[in-house]
């Protein structure tokens, strides 16, 4: 049976819209399925007006067989097996003939009863409920209130149109009473509407100028873009956000294509297209990666015909690429280091002091990592770069557009002819931005990226602000990531306990938590976020605890210790060997550190084992400390065999003390090694309870 | 139609929903909320209905008359209904018609635009109105003004009148508006636009203006100890105007902006929590 629902509202909010269908979607589910009303299909649609729910829902519940039980049989009947007083006194009292009793088994016993069959309740009475349930139901980042009501929407509320079956559901929400009306476009065709099924509906609707599946608006948009551009062999600048927003921004798409003066092309490209972008929603024109005097926008409207928002687009447009130019000629009159002066008051955070002060910690941040990357030929200028990389915070430009930080610097830079790897690092600081975003492609971008944001991640965490589920006021979580993401991508080893060393240092007692408690939640930190990131990559949780177990002295090597672990986790020596490192972890559990002494040995079978493991570390370690986990990790399983001939030839807890410590000892300097690979005990192999992973924030 | 027509048009179209017709308040503020016909009515629960011309004053907003959009003054034309009208959003479209704009021709469009005034302690729901991508109103639900919580719920629609007359003029500078037949935007404004932003920005006195901030705080805090309410509001408006001078001025650092426009809130939510508490004694 066909089910209908627009809820008619004010202009919502793309964000709002993505995550009331969501909201709709889910609630529909559950209730009809608490209902036990089946549901064929069920989708949504919206435009900026209106929340729609289409569907085929069953007519009504199953009808079922019911059990009503009465007294224990003990005492509905006597011992002849004829009813007794209460047995009878039920029969009564169901309105049930005697004759249907019968004797019905519960995991308590015995009782009387009988079975009856329950009609089932048609789906139009219990959407009467459901549906203001799930409409109630529905929450949106900011919520507000109108009129005289206490009820809060995303925005006000105008109708309801529900329908099953071509009937209107007799229900009501918020005062508004179920029917089958609607409106058409708010401009083009304000007019009442009847529907009582979505192909009506929708027939009705585009009539009347709204296109309610947002599907269709989208390829709408695309073939207006295309059309606009084919004579131009142009192509629009991707921006797929945009375009979703867009699409839930407007009932009627119609795609505008206008132009500005080709003298605003001196702007820089990111200038031009934030500035297109950040006002007015519209999309860059480019051919050949040049950008070219042209824009497409979305407008809510059936034909420009007299070009009139075009020529509205094109004057907005000019005034505002009028303002950057103003901005970018401003703010090149005032070279970085200039305006870097001024840095001391902007407050940074108000317990770790100015972007002053940030910027040279910065400076020797950088310079620290420099050495330690062996990054000589970059030093100088990434130090520079450190001292000059937050004054555009004071431009025009980035008070205007705060999305060009960092962008803006770095091209205010080189037009002052710093050296490349100065104004590249200015420009990719901020990079990359998400999981998604590229790393910086210089050197010195690299090392200022990490070092600005291991400074806020380090700072805020030192003075005791804490990142929970649903507060990260200074996105130390993206900071985290993206510290990670590039060095995964940039391959950078250096020792990640010693740089958290060197930024405490350089806070000096600027923080307020001590220092070796914020390295310790810097450490869990980051093992959270590196967990995080390697599981949305793919890997199996329990590998990611394996290769996390060694510590993160080196935050590059957790990559390779996982992929090694991925790539040997299919071959047959894996589980005999995890299950092997599992016993050696079991037998060692509480056990104090032994020393080997080779002199104490008794049996050929540990001898064999001590050699073979000795030969083994020896190569073994460059490995690792090069960071080539397969080959350390492929060496280490030759030691399977000759540990299996121990375990079954030397009783380890022997009788003899000295011999029984010299034996631990053995095994201790075994699981040593191993762990410098990965803590195989997290591995999970076949047969074996899962252990509960770790919810990933 | 000039500017004069424009702003006799929405007189008449808002008189005619009801409102009465206030005449602009005598202070400099920076947007037509914080004037008393709406900042002190829209806090108690009695309907009330009004349309005015405000003057707002942005010194940072100065161009020194070289900027085509923007001006260190411009003019709002301000509606508050309390509680909101059902059909608020229709009776604003009705308002563009009745100004001649056939909508049909053009992008008319509600574009998220949450607005908030820290400084009066107040924030709404709402959007920008995009016409053909201009911005012509912002429209408001207002929530809580003077940290209050409202009830009923007004609707703020502030209409920038300089935007609108561009749009309805078709003209990209501003000083090329007729204000009348035969008095244009350049004439009343240009002049005004120049020397202020030079105030503004370089020779307004950064201690008189620092010792005005000090001095209108103190007797805020004065008047409302004697229950002296709109005029200690006054010295609160006073204070706001002498921190935006200041701040045009470069002479505030970060935390001192956000300091001094906590101190302008206490004072403002004081005098609303006592303004209401006031009434509902009474």
């Amino acid at each position: 049976m066909e089910f209908l629902l627009e809820l008619l509202t004010e202009e919502l909010p793309a964000s709002h819209i993505r995550s009331a269908l969501d909201q709709l979607e889910a609630g529909f589910r559950k209730e009809l399925g608490a209902a036990r009303i089946e549901i064929v299909s069920l989708r949504t649609l919206a435009t900026p007006r209106r929340l729609v729910v289409v569907g085929d829902f069953a007519a009504g519940q199953e009808d079922r067989e019911e059990v009503v039980t009465g007294p224990p049989l003990a005492i509905a009947k006597g011992p002849d097996g004829a009813l007794t007083p209460a047995g009878k006194g039920f029969a009564r009292s169901q309105g049930v003939d005697e004759a249907l009793l019968e004797a019905i088994r519960t995991p308590r016993g015995e009782y009387l009863g009988f079975k009856r069959k329950a009609k089932g309740t048609p789906a139009a009475e219990i959407l009467k409920d459901i549906v203001p349930r799930v409409l109630a139901a529905l929450s949106f980042p900011k919520m507000m209130r109108w009129a005289e009501s206490p009820f809060r929407f995303s925005r006000p509320i105008h109708g309801l149109l529900c329908v099953l079956g071509g009937t209107p559901v007799e229900t009501s929400f918020e005062g508004f009473r179920a029917s089958d009306e609607t409106v058409g476009h708010r401009i083009a065709s304000p007019l009442a509407i009847r529907a009582r099924s979505f192909a009506e509906y929708t027939a009705e609707l585009e009539r009347n100028f709204v296109v309610v599946d947002p599907e269709a608006r989208k390829r709408t948009i695309l073939t207006g873009i295309e059309d606009a551009l084919a004579p131009l062999t142009a192509k629009v600048y991707p921006d797929p956000e945009l375009l979703d927003d867009l699409t839930l921004n407007v009932e009627h798409p119609l795609v505008v294509f206008g132009g500005f003066p080709e003298a605003y092309l001196s702007l820089p490209l990111e200038v031009l297209s934030m500035a297109m972008r950040a006002g007015q929603k519209l999309f860059s024109v480019v051919r050949d990666k040049k950008q070219l005097p042209y824009f497409l926008g979305v407008a809510d409207a059936v034909a420009d015909g007299k070009g009139l928002i075009r020529k509205g687009n094109e004057r907005v447009l000019r005034a505002r690429l009028e303002d950057a130019r103003f901005f970018w000629d401003q703010d090149r009159k005032v070279s970085l280091k200039e305006r870097a002066a001024g840095l001391k008051n902007v407050v940074f955070q108000e317990k770790l002091g100015s972007y002053e002060d940030k910027a040279s910690r910065l400076k020797k941040i950088v310079s620290y990592l420099c050495d330690k990357l062996k990054a000589a030929e970059v030093k100088a200028d990434t130090i520079e770069a450190a001292g000059l990389c937050k004054a555009d915070l004071l431009t025009e430009m980035v008070k205007e557009f705060s999305g060009l930080q960092g962008r803006m610097g770095g091209l205010y830079a080189k037009q002052e002819g710093l050296p490349a790897a100065v104004h590249q690092a200015i420009y990719e600081h901020y990079q990359p931005g998400s999981l998604e975003d590229a790393s910086p492609a210089s050197l010195s971008g690299a090392v200022l990226s990490i070092a600005d944001k291991m400074d806020s991640i380090v700072g805020v965490l030192g003075v005791g602000i804490q990142v929970s589920g649903s507060s990260d006021p200074f996105g130390l979580r993206r900071n985290a990531h993206g510290v990670c993401k590039v060095i995964l991508d940039r391959k950078l080893r250096f020792s990640f306990p010693l740089l958290l060393d060197k930024v405490l240092a350089v806070y000096g007692d600027r923080l307020t938590v001590e220092r070796a408690a914020v390295k310790a939640s810097c450490l869990e930190f980051f093992e959270g976020r590196l967990r995080f990131m390697l599981e949305k990559r793919g890997s199996r949780y329990d590998l990611v605890a394996a290769a996390l177990g060694p510590g993160l002295d080196q935050i590059y090597d957790v990559l390779p210790r996982v992929e090694a672990l991925d790539s040997l986790k299919s071959s047959p020596q894996f589980e005999p060997f995890i299950l092997m490192a599992k016993r050696i972890n079991n037998i060692l559990k509480g056990v104090p550190a032994a020393k080997v002494n080779p002199d104490l040995f008794v049996e050929k079978e540990e001898r064999d084992l001590y050699s073979t493991f000795a030969i083994i570390r020896d190569n073994a370690q460059p490995m690792i400390a090069r960071g080539d986990y397969a080959r350390a990790q492929g060496i280490t399983f030759k030691i399977q065999p000759v540990l299996n001939t121990f375990f079954d030839k030397v009783l380890v807890m022997a009788e003899e003390k000295k011999v029984r410590q010299n034996r631990l000892g053995l095994l201790q300097s075994i699981n040593k090694m191993l762990l410098g690979i990965a803590d195989y005990s997290q591995v999970v192999v076949e047969g074996e309870k899962p252990a509960k992973p770790k919810a990933p924030r | 139609m000039s500017v004069q027509d424009l702003i006799l048009n929405l007189h008449r179209f808002w008189a005619g929903q009801g409102c009465y017709l206030a005449q602009t308040y005598d202070l400099e503020v920076g947007a037509g909320t914080m004037t008393p016909d709406t900042f002190f009515r829209v806090l108690d629960k009695r309907p009330w209905r009004v349309g005015y011309v405000q003057p707002s004053r942005r010194p940072d907003d100065g161009r020194y008359g070289e900027n085509p959009n923007r001006v260190q003054k411009h003019f709002q034309y301000q509606v508050i209904m309390k509680p909101s009208p059902v059909d608020i959003q229709d009776v604003y479209v009705r308002s563009l018609r009745s100004l001649g704009v056939a909508l049909e021709d053009h992008d008319l469009r509600f574009d998220e635009d949450n607005w908030e005034s820290p400084t009066i302690g107040a924030w709404g729901v709402g959007w920008q109105v995009l016409l053909d991508g201009l911005e012509i109103s912002q429209f408001t639900y207002f929530q809580q003004c003077g940290g209050i919580d409202l009830s009923p719920v007004p609707i703020e629609i502030t209409y920038g009148l300089e935007r609108l007359e561009m749009f309805l003029e078709q003209k990209d500078d501003i000083y090329d508006l007729d204000w009348s037949a035969d008095v244009t935007y350049r004439d009343l404004r240009f002049r005004e636009e120049k020397e202020f932003s030079e105030y503004n920005f370089s020779v307004a006195s950064v201690v008189m203006l620092r010792q005005a901030f000090g001095a209108c705080q103190k007797e805020a805090a004065r008047l409302i100890e004697k229950d002296l309410l709109l005029p200690a509001y006054d010295m609160c408006l006073k204070c706001s105007h002498n921190f935006n001078l200041l701040d045009s001025r470069g002479a505030i650092s970060v935390t001192e902006r956000v300091k001094m426009i906590s101190q302008i809130r206490a004072l403002v939510n004081d005098i609303a929590r006592r303004f209401t508490t006031a009434k509902e004694g009474a």
